[in-house]
């Protein structure tokens, strides 16, 4: 199975954030940026897909500018996808997420695609639109949520799950589709010594993104803003359990108004 | 910009989902109630299209088929831009669910829109439209401008209110499924299974959320906290401790590689507080934190705090909100 995972580099999760000098988005001055959460679940899936069909191929692609793009797909190539394909876009080209389906599109396409993985959403942005986008650019169905992902090579057939707002769905669908993954790994395997070092004299493909259609709708960030500081929890000071517990309600009750 | 507000909806139980009439409320803000429609897609989508009369929405489209009930979304996406198209709709509006926010990304590419989802809040500006969505687990909010004669919003649940109930019989206008490509129809859905819930609400529904993390100790432990949660009518979760440990499911995981919460009220027992925890529910309105350690982070991020036992504490939360409800 020729198998496609699309990933973005977003900040470190641990990073601390602040908004740009001019208020519209973050500020990525000192920002480290990784492939982490959702993205990396879904290279291990591809991974685990690889290896239950022998002769399966995954290609990582990623859109973006230089030089984070080219590093989480290098840490890809690192961890067993066996090409990559870069498509550069100009800073800025990311903050839209419809933008940056229509940057993938074409460079997914021209690659062979049984499967194409995205995963539920990147954690900076939080859109989840990549992935449904992509599929409408190339006009194959897209399953979102979807957990416990399998292959039936005998009847040609993927198997899975949705766990979606219905409850739990059962699905099989023929290739080629795009699967969205509801769920992170824990514990995605790490990349060993040899394979990051093999990973930065591997090449890079590079692929042009697709301009927006006349009269295509634009979302462009244009604020940023942080909660204001949280000022630490009011502790309810009490000599027994049943008195922490009445105080408590109370203050649910009265101040914070939450509770009925 | 007063073209016409087009709401996808979903039927639920007969009626409109939660998250459809808030999208209609929503919608009513937008535009005068003869510019809004509804659109539905189901086996019985007709009937249940006479609901969004019920909220003062005059027409509605319906497409109705026995094979709408498991269809992929690709095809509904297919249906929704065409009757877009039919009423020159400037605004297709959905509700926060799985469903809608994948058509709202796929009408990014088949109606050329101006794309935002989680939405939280959203105005008028000038010919744009501006939303307003947390970003970052909720660490951070940002406002976009969405730009263009089409624009696509999906919503973030709970977010806003439904809209008074009315009364009017809207005008239904049929939809054709003749278009839909036939590939679409090949993947099959063979079952749902409706998550057990125990009564209570889903963890992504529930405006109160109760969460259990290392401190409760063991799996044999953690009826105490459903049982705070039922007291509150609220769903039930769980730090990555718990199902790491294989306590509770990892469908029960709140954090950066599980859910994302925003609840009224999210109480955290047990739980120390590792960021990967706060970002999945540190934009929640009110945050109670249990925890036996006082220099716990999750009492930085907390609104209201209780240093204890809580094997002493949670027993006694839940016979006092039991009292205080009358249960």
């Amino acid at each position: 199975m020729e198998i496609v995972v699309c990933v973005k580099p977003v900040p470190d999760p641990e990073t601390r954030l602040r908004g740009s000098a001019d208020g519209t988005t973050l500020d990525i001055e000192a920002v480290k940026f990784v492939l982490t959460g959702y993205d990396e679940s879904a290279v291990e899936q591809a991974l685990l897909l690889k290896e239950a069909a022998p002769g399966s191929k995954v290609h990582v692609v990623s859109a973006g500018p230089s030089p984070r793009t080219e590093e989480v797909l290098r840490a890809s190539l690192a961890l067993g996808c066996d090409t990559a394909t870069w498509v550069e876009t100009p800073p800025g080209v990311g903050t839209d997420p419809v933008a940056a389906a229509r940057a993938l599109g074409r460079a997914v396409a021209a690659l062979p695609h049984d499967l194409v993985l995205v995963g539920k959403q990147a954690l900076d942005d939080e859109a989840g639109v990549v992935g449904a986008a992509l599929a409408e650019i190339l006009g194959v169905p897209d399953f979102s949520a979807v957990v416990d992902l399998r292959w039936d090579a005998g009847a040609s057939r993927l198997r899975f799950q949705r766990s979606t707002d219905l409850g739990t769905e059962t699905w099989e669908a023929p290739v080629p589709c795009l699967v969205a993954l509801q769920q992170a790994w824990n514990d995605p395997r790490t990349a060993k010594l040899p394979a990051i070092l093999k990973s930065r004299k591997q090449p890079i493909a590079k692929a042009a993104p697709d301009p927006a259609p006349a009269g295509a709708g634009a979302s462009r960030p244009a604020k940023f803003e942080l909660p204001p500081p949280r000022t630490g929890a009011k502790l309810i000071e009490f000599k027994t359990p049943e008195e922490a517990a009445q105080k408590l309600v109370k203050v649910l009750q009265e101040e914070a108004k939450v509770f009925p | 910009m007063t073209a016409p507000v087009l709401v996808v909806g979903e039927a639920h139980d007969g009626g409109l989902s939660d998250a459809t009439k808030e999208a209609v409320g929503v919608a009513l803000g937008l535009a005068a109630p003869e510019n809004v429609a509804g659109f539905l897609a189901g086996p019985t989508a007709r009937a249940a299209c006479l609901a969004f009369g019920k909220f003062g929405v005059s027409k509605a489209f319906a497409a109705e088929d026995p094979r709408l009930d498991g269809a992929v979304t690709a095809v509904v996406a297919h249906l929704v831009a065409g009757s877009a198209d039919a009423l020159a709709a400037g605004v297709v509006l959905a509700g926060g669910t799985v469903f809608g926010r994948d058509l709202i990304a796929r009408l990014g590419v088949r109606w050329n829109a101006a794309v935002a989802t989680g939405v939280t809040g959203l105005s008028r500006a000038g010919d744009a439209l501006e939303v307003r969505r947390p970003i970052f687990g909720g660490r951070a909010t940002e406002t976009r401008k969405l730009e263009g004669s089409r624009i696509a919003v999906a919503l973030r649940p709970h977010a806003f209110t439904p809209p008074p109930e009315g009364s009017a019989t809207p005008t239904v206008t049929p939809v054709s499924l003749d278009s839909v490509p036939a590939p679409l129809w090949a993947p099959k859905r063979s079952r749902v299974e409706a998550t057990p819930r125990g009564g209570g609400p889903s963890l992504g529904d529930a405006s109160i959320v109760v969460s259990g993390g290392r401190g409760v100790r063991a799996a044999e432990n953690f009826h105490l906290i459903e049982e705070l949660a039922a007291s509150l009518g609220a769903g039930v979760g769980a730090s990555r401790a718990v199902t790491d440990a294989g306590w509770r499911p990892a469908s029960f995981q709140v954090g950066q590689t599980g859910r994302t919460v925003s609840p009224q009220l999210y109480v955290a027992v047990g739980i120390s507080g590792a960021i990967q925890h706060l970002v999945g529910m540190v934009s929640s309105r009110v945050i109670v934190a249990v925890n036996s350690d006082a220099s716990a982070p999750i009492f930085k991020v907390a609104d209201y705090g209780i240093v204890g036992d809580l094997f002493q504490i949670v027993p006694a939360l839940t016979q006092e909100v039991k009292r205080v409800r009358g249960l």
